[in-house]
């Protein structure tokens, strides 16, 4: 009996059951119902951009770790397809096949593998490969905007191009006509037509000002409307992949609020900042601007549930996840408003992704027992 | 009854206390020959007074103490003394043990025995338990009269007597507060008696309704607390109960208060009114690693191998066998180590049981972060240490980290939180003693 060896290991011996590549699989099994809204809007071809480019991201992380001597079973713990499919959600649908390629392998070789990989990737490799996809092709990226449905009717993909955005806003109000473009690509439209209002104001054409302001307005307030919310939810509406069916990415929130992998503290406090700086400077003017409008349209949810709340890149104390969350909805509600784009929700993630460590280090939470320091 | 308490933080394994908490506590008789460690408690190993051939006696002193922070032996057995030698410990690699032996068991009265301690006063009482020999017997072995020697600048005002048992698997305090829970009353009161402290209460989690009942109709005052890991910590079970946060690096007696395990309390129920050293405890034997889960009341010196034996065996797949509680005990490669004061359960766990992840890079989830009690950060903790940085790891509190393993127990890449963040402790702590 004495003779008998037993295994030797480092305390605790029990734990719990979930693994790093459960909870990606889990991010994949969430993402799958706005999959199936994409491919029921914007037809099979949006399938195919996100199975290419999960499917180059496995390859591109198996290489590299091929490469760089590291145990590739990591290209199969889930977290390159996550990637591979968020890129691909960013994507409008009528971008060329080798679009989503090229993208995913810079996101993982550039945003993740060069920085050592699972764990390691300062930004979220997803957003870094459309950041470097909206600077490279930016036309590209923005004239492929597909109507939904317009696959059914065999309409030119190019629905959404700047002549056509035009050419609604000559008709709006008219709701139907707001889903060819995005719906944030109108709303900016209207600020111009706002600028273009009080230029002439300034010059002293105030019938021309008012005119302009009227149809600004128009546009606006068929913009606010329930058929608006209701085509957002739902996802009959233009803009990326992933981003079109508000339900369904709801759908996958709740499932992983039930697993476990997702932590409200950052979409909550993001998607809550979001809609009160959407009321407080969203619209015209100051403190009449619609919450629900901004929180339900563009990439604001896609992105806060799938991206915000990034492990990887984001804080991980209590009080940092909150502050990330409240700088992140503020940089998307000042891109939307001030910046050059309709939609500022990547952008303001990836500036947030960097100063996480820093948010950390200053978000320490007192030690049990210990006396608040000052400073 | 009162709204159970808790303190922020933690986790809840499965308990599989159902395992053993039906079997009643069996004396078992000491083996052929036991091995007495010299170091059951924590602080200096006492220094042996006998040697081979000598005769000695059940509850004779075989180690005198050595220090402040130190205890005296007993021997638990009549018999001879075979030698003074070097063994495998359960908590060390190997310690000093004086291996008897037996001849007979009976006795155990050394000291005069006190029907009525309100007639003797602390003092007496505190320097009884002493060369008792009682130590604390929840994990930690610190030597309990040193608790209940607090500086004269502290104003100790609250007992409260821990019978959370949060560790998963172990239900030896649980079955001694079914089975004997006179003992722990009147050890309870002998503690508050020796402390001067009114406000004194048993600390039990709701898991165990069955003790909780019993306790409270021996009119004790029982303090439901909700079942989570690490309730029975020490600063937890302060929290939980009064409110109070010991200060970082501090004591339970910087807030005024003393904590003491429920088999501490019956053992200074035996030491004061039966005159008896401290030779036995109970030990729960389980896991599905062991044919016949059991609770055991065996003496110190006993070997792991003995209990084994005694309860049918190991099954087929046994892989991992503990000393002490799931989360926090340690594993040990060989069971042949004996039974000390402190030993609270011995593990045998399958394959199935235990948790077999291969350690990826920290997917920084925070979920340690989330439940870590002592509110540290242990992710970058680990971190910093695997990098070296040990000024950075002290930085998110690698000091006041504990090793109760709920950061480690939670993450999902299976790092190996606790290891990492030791290893920091005493990377600093080498520092500073450096810098000093």
């Amino acid at each position: 009996m004495a003779t008998r060896r037993f295994e030797l290991a480092m305390s605790p011996h029990v734990g719990a059951t979930q693994t790093t590549r459960k909870i990606m699989f889990d991010v994949v099994i969430a993402l799958l119902p706005a999959l199936a809204a994409a491919t029921w809007f914007f037809g099979p071809r949006a399938l195919l951009i996100v199975v290419l480019s999960a499917a180059t991201a496995v390859v591109a992380e198996y290489l590299c770790l091929k490469f760089m001597k590291r145990p590739v079973s990591f290209a199969l713990d889930g977290s390159a397809i996550v990637t591979g499919m968020l890129l691909a959600y960013n994507l409008p649908s009528g971008v060329p096949l080798w679009l989503p390629v090229i993208g995913t392998a810079f996101a993982i070789v550039v945003g993740k593998q060069a920085f050592g990989g699972i764990g390691h990737n300062i930004v979220n490799p997803a957003l870094l490969g459309r950041a470097f996809l909206m600077a490279s092709f930016p036309i590209l990226m923005t004239a492929g905007w597909v109507a939904p449905d317009a696959w059914n009717s065999s309409e030119d993909i190019a629905w959404g191009t700047s002549g056509i955005v035009q050419e609604q806003l000559s008709t709006i109000p008219m709701a139907d006509a707001i889903s060819g473009a995005t719906p944030l690509n109108v709303l900016k439209q209207t600020f111009d037509l706002d600028a273009s209002a009080q230029n002439a104001h300034n010059e002293g054409n105030t019938a021309e000002a008012l005119s302009l302001e009227e149809r600004a307005d128009g546009i606006r307030s068929a913009l606010y409307s329930k058929s608006t919310y209701i085509n957002l939810l739902i996802g009959r509406t233009g803009g990326c992949l992933g981003e079109t069916s508000v339900i369904l990415l709801l759908v996958g929130a709740i499932y992983l609020v039930m697993r476990g992998v997702l932590e409200l503290r950052l979409p909550i406090s993001y998607l809550g900042t979001v809609a009160v700086l959407a009321w407080v400077f969203g619209g015209s003017g100051w403190f009449n601007g619609d919450p629900l409008f901004h929180v339900l349209a563009g990439g604001v949810i896609l992105g806060g549930i799938f991206m915000v709340s990034d492990m990887v890149t984001t804080p991980v104390t209590p009080k940092g996840r909150i502050i990330f969350g409240i700088g992140a909805g503020l940089l998307t509600m000042v891109i939307r408003r001030w910046g050059g784009y309709p939609e500022g929700c990547s952008y303001s993630i990836l500036l947030m992704n960097l100063v996480t460590p820093l948010i950390d280090k200053l978000t320490l939470p007192r030690v049990f027992g210990e006396v608040k320091k000052n400073g | 009854m009162i709204k159970a308490r808790s303190f922020k933080g933690g986790i809840h394994p499965p308990g599989n206390k159902y395992l053993s908490s039906k079997q009643p506590i069996t004396r078992l008789p000491a083996p052929e020959t036991v091995w007495v460690p010299l170091c059951q408690h924590m602080g200096v190993p006492s220094k042996p007074t006998v040697s081979k051939g000598d005769k000695v006696t059940t509850g004779q002193e075989i180690g005198s103490q050595n220090g402040f922070i130190s205890l005296p032996t007993h021997s638990p057995v009549n018999g001879t003394v075979k030698s003074v030698e070097n063994f495998p410990m359960p908590h060390r690699r190997t310690g000093p043990c004086v291996v008897i032996e037996t001849e007979s068991e009976d006795g155990g009265q050394v000291f005069e025995k006190w029907d009525d301690y309100s007639s003797h006063s602390p003092a007496e009482i505190t320097e009884r338990i002493k060369l008792a020999g009682v130590c604390g017997m929840g994990g930690a072995s610190f030597p309990t009269y040193v608790k209940l020697s607090p500086p004269p600048d502290k104003n100790i005002d609250t007992l409260i007597i821990n019978g959370i048992e949060c560790e998963p698997y172990l239900t030896a305090d649980h079955r001694l507060m079914l089975e004997n829970p006179d003992d722990i009353i009147l050890g309870m009161e002998i503690l508050a008696y020796t402390l001067g402290v009114e406000n004194c209460l048993l600390g039990i989690e709701i898991n165990k309704p069955d003790a909780i009942k019993i306790m409270d109709e021996k009119g004790c005052c029982v303090l439901p607390l909700k079942v989570s890991y690490p309730q029975g910590a020490e600063k937890q079970l302060i929290d939980a109960a009064t409110g109070r946060e010991v200060p970082a690096g501090g004591l339970p007696l910087d807030v005024g208060v003393v904590v003491q395990n429920v088999g501490t309390a019956a053992a200074v129920a035996k030491a004061v009114r039966d005159g008896e050293p401290s030779l036995r405890r109970i030990i729960t034997l389980t896991g599905r690693g062991v044919i016949s889960p059991a609770n055991y009341d065996a003496c110190v010196g006993t070997l792991f191998s003995d209990l084994i034996g005694k309860s049918g065996g190991y099954t087929e797949d046994v892989k991992r066998l503990i000393s002490g509680g799931p989360m926090m005990g340690m594993s040990l490669y060989t069971d042949g180590v004996p039974v000390t004061k402190g030993t609270s359960g011995v593990l045998a766990l399958t394959d199935d049981e235990v948790r077999d992840v291969v350690e990826s890079p920290c997917i920084r989830c925070g979920k340690c972060v989330d439940v870590c009690p002592l509110r540290l950060i242990p992710n970058l903790i680990a971190l910093a240490a695997e990098n070296e940085k040990w000024k950075l790891a002290e930085e998110f509190g690698a000091l006041n980290c504990m090793a109760c393993g709920t950061c480690s127990y939670v993450c999902p890449a299976g790092r190996y939180l606790v290891h990492y963040i030791k290893k920091a402790q005493d990377a600093i702590r080498a520092n500073k003693g450096k810098e000093a």
